[in-house]
């Protein structure tokens, strides 16, 4: 039964992540269409290699993409057309792997869109987030496992940690729009704002697991250290946190792939602008891949489609990349 | 005869409740201490209180002293850390760090900064594995991580890192209660070297242990101490009737 149920739930996750694949992969590749250039007597000598070819490759709208891509017809005429299968016999439209879309940032139009300011936005609003919830998260949970008098208030503290944990994100995002922005004047759509607001969300439940791995550190080795006449400080850093480490580094992995999979909050803070350049700071309007996602998906034309679903493979293949680097951590320091 | 340490009028409370009544006892110098009676009679408690290893139950406090060289370890001017460098302790569960075998011997003298130089740390780390008997079965893998020798070897290997830092005191809580026979003959061979140099306190529910190692055995009940002498004369012609009930085997 139980295997039954396994397989069952196998097939669903495949038949998701096959859709997804399924749809995102023409997203990878782009058409593109020669156009004649001649008058190369008019260059230079010396210019570069193809600038002395007859034609060049442009890239195509993203109506004539999605015609040579899936015969979809969409808007186009029917000269449109007859000019595309002419070409098409000419061998003058190609089919080519898409770089754009990894190179550029978001685009009113789906053939110029790429995913390249999210990532970003993400990496840097990911960064905000670590450095903030890290040490703070990381910190109180030793404060409250090894130093904290165990007093009704400390319980008080406790309990409330735990539920904040199962708070809805969205209302972390209130928080983070009154707080930051309203209050504070940070500049709006910022990674700094949004990493800031992520961190409200993560702090909770990296105090939460760092306290479990804190935790399970046997007492023993504390009184083996504290025998020898090792001081508190010395017994925590000695001892106890590279003990627990691979539990709190684990923790706090999936708290930051949990961070960075997160819409509701950054729409509630305003990230959901357009931002048709990639950020460079951390003060600069910025979109993330999740907010990019969901701007794409709800844009009417094809291609967008194809985008959001492009997107969605590059967003899960990071999460997959950071819950990997979780296991390796986890592997690596156990003894 | 002169006394390492002297344990002065000690109670110890958990909370409400009180766990030692009044305990005077004097620790002969270089000489093996037992502390024997049935569970729950205090005697760990009182080895615990001796490097005030107690002060991380929030809950325990106590009134009384216990000297060291005439010095109340209890007094406001007394460094808990400088005293655990004196007073050392060995545990009932091996408990090594999952660190190297050399890692574990050497991690006292890096705290406690004992050694000039890499070359002087090494010999320090030799020495004390050969001092705790150790060294001749380790000494190829000095490296390896200490969680993979045999409970024997653990718990020899925790005693050579409570000698590393020169205390005057060890103190062993049932050290060899986790070990099978050939294991403990080794510790107590070890301990009865050992005392040369340390004055040991042994905490021990085996009484032909006590016997055999030590020179003088304290009798528990109930968190009193019922009798304390000389060990021979103690298991002979014991003068309460409780401890001649408890070595005769009538309970425990």
């Amino acid at each position: 039964m139980g295997l039954f149920c396994l397989v069952f739930a196998l097939l669903f996750l495949g038949g998701i992540f096959g859709n997804i694949i399924y749809k995102a992969y023409p997203a990878f590749f782009r058409t593109e269409i020669a156009t004649q250039v001649g008058q190369t007597e008019l260059l230079n000598p010396h210019a570069p290699y193809h600038a002395h070819e007859k034609r060049a490759w442009i890239t195509a709208s993203d109506d004539v993409d999605m015609y040579y891509k899936h015969n979809h017809v969409g808007k186009l005429s029917s000269q449109t057309i007859q000019l595309i299968e002419s070409l098409r016999k000419q061998g003058q439209i190609r089919l080519v792997f898409n770089g754009a879309f990894f190179t550029h940032s978001d685009s009113r139009e789906p053939e110029l869109a790429g995913i390249w300011g999210g990532l970003v936005g993400s990496i840097l609003t990911l960064i905000v987030t670590f450095l903030i919830a890290f040490p703070l998260g990381v910190g109180t949970a030793i404060y409250l496992e090894e130093f904290a008098p165990k007093n009704r208030f400390t319980h008080w503290i406790e309990a409330n940690i735990n539920n904040l944990s199962a708070v809805p994100s969205i209302l972390f995002g209130l928080l983070g729009l009154v707080l930051f922005i309203h209050f504070m004047g940070l500049p709006r759509p910022s990674a700094l704002v949004g990493g800031l607001t992520l961190s409200l969300m993560s702090l909770p439940v990296i105090v939460v697991s760092t306290r479990a791995a804190l935790s399970i550190v046997p007492s023993t080795l504390k009184e083996a250290a504290l025998g020898l006449g090792a001081t508190p400080l010395q017994v925590l850093f000695h001892h106890v946190v590279p003990t627990a480490l691979p539990g709190i580094m684990t923790g706090v992995i999936l708290s930051l792939a949990r961070a960075l999979g997160e819409t509701a909050p950054l729409l509630m803070i305003g990230m959901v602008a357009f931002i048709g350049t990639p950020p460079s700071s951390f003060l600069d309007p910025t979109t993330v891949l999740p907010v990019q996602i969901f701007n794409w998906s709800r844009s009417p034309e094809m291609g967008f489609v194809e985008n959001t679903s492009g997107a969605i493979v590059i967003l899960l293949f990071v999460l997959a990349l950071l819950n990997g680097c979780a296991v390796l951590i986890r592997k690596k320091f156990e003894m | 005869m002169s006394y390492k340490m002297n344990i002065q009028k000690l109670n110890l409370f958990y909370g409400d409740k009180q766990a030692l009544f009044e305990i005077n006892l004097d620790l002969p110098t270089c000489q093996t201490t037992a502390l024997i009676g049935p569970s729950g009679c205090g005697k760990s408690s009182l080895l615990r209180c001796l490097n005030r290893m107690n002060d991380v139950v929030p809950s325990a406090h106590i009134q009384g002293h216990v000297l060291l060289d005439g010095k109340d370890i209890y007094a406001p001017s007394i460094d808990v850390v400088e005293l655990r460098t004196h007073v050392g302790m060995v545990f009932q569960k091996p408990n090594p760090f999952p660190r190297s075998i050399y890692e574990n011997v050497a991690y006292g003298p890096r705290i406690h900064r004992l050694f000039k130089s890499k070359i002087e740390l090494d010999e320090i780390v030799e020495k004390n594995l050969m001092r705790a008997g150790l060294f001749q079965e380790v000494k190829d893998r000095l490296t390896h991580p200490a969680t993979r020798l045999s409970g024997g070897q653990q718990q020899r290997l925790c005693i050579a890192r409570a000698i590393a830092v020169n205390p005057e005191v060890i103190l062993m809580d049932e050290p060899c209660s986790a070990l099978d026979p050939i294991a403990t003959a080794k510790v107590e061979e070890l301990i009865d070297e050992l005392r040369a140099k340390f004055t040991i306190v042994i905490v021990t529910h085996n009484l032909q242990q006590a016997a055999r190692v030590s020179q003088q055995t304290a009798f528990f009940h109930s968190g009193h101490l019922v009798e304390a002498g000389e060990t021979g004369a103690l298991f002979t012609t014991p003068r309460d009737e409780r401890t001649q009930g408890y070595i005769t085997g009538r309970y425990g």
